[in-house]
């Protein structure tokens, strides 16, 4: 869980999430990465349990699923700017990263 | 998954009934006296209503045809769980640290004012669901 809040992209997803769901394409549209590497984000929300998926005929639609201690530590990482969690996982939450763009 | 809750749910009620027994009988023997069992036991009370409201937003529930009841929802819920969580850390910590007398009646009037905005705005939300139209996810894209 740790892991999945280090990232600023992700929190950034969760954040977006907050209004309401919305699919994976209308997400993406607010980041300049690829989509292989937007999936593995979701992904690794997703293996935290911080956001449920559903698919609706082609597309995913995205809800988020945090408890309010998660989202507290959401925002608490997103205030002070703290990326301890990121140095400290660095290495293994890449290759969490890469493993999940290659499922 | 509802057997995971009922027996988390059956544990924390064994540990809480264990708990009362434990400090009366502490009481009993005077290592403890009366005003410290009360307190243990409201602070207990006050923890175990956090941890429950904590996952609150977690329930999100199946999955809806319309965006914004989907919306609404999630919104409730998190006003609730938000609410009830700082309800009943506030109800703990009162029982804590504040003397008894004021304990008594701020930590009663503290999680009544977190059920009336749960309730409240989970029937505003509610009304508003129901009388909006039925909008459809938008799904202009995937990835």
């Amino acid at each position: 869980m740790f892991k999945a809040l280090a990232d600023p992209t992700r929190r950034q997803v969760l954040q977006l999430l907050r209004h309401g769901p919305k699919s994976a394409g209308e997400l993406a549209e607010h980041f300049p990465v690829s989509k292989p590497t937007m999936s593995a984000h979701f992904a690794v929300l997703r293996a935290a349990g911080l956001i449920d998926s559903d698919k609706q005929g082609k597309a995913i639609i995205y809800r988020l699923k945090m408890s309010v201690l998660e989202e507290a530590l959401m925002e608490f990482s997103e205030l002070l700017g703290l990326n301890l969690a990121q140095r400290a996982g660095k290495t293994s939450g890449h290759a969490n990263l890469r493993k999940a763009s290659t499922k | 998954m509802i057997l995971k809750r009922t027996s988390f749910a059956i544990a924390l009620a064994v540990l809480t009934l264990g708990m009362a027994a434990g400090l009366k009988y502490a009481g009993s023997l005077d290592l403890i006296g009366p005003e410290a069992a009360r307190r243990t036991m409201q602070v207990t009370v006050g923890l175990i209503l956090a941890a429950y409201s904590n996952l609150m937003p977690k329930d999100v529930g199946p999955w809806r045809a319309s965006a914004a009841a989907m919306a609404r929802s999630q919104s409730a819920l998190r006003v609730g769980g938000w609410s009830m969580t700082l309800a009943g850390l506030a109800y703990a910590g009162l029982w804590a640290f504040a003397p008894l007398a004021f304990a008594d009646v701020a930590s009663t009037a503290v999680v009544a004012s977190a059920m009336v905005i749960t309730l409240g705005y989970g029937g505003w939300t509610l009304l508003a669901c129901r009388s909006s139209k039925r909008q459809p996810l938008d799904v202009g894209g995937h990835v």
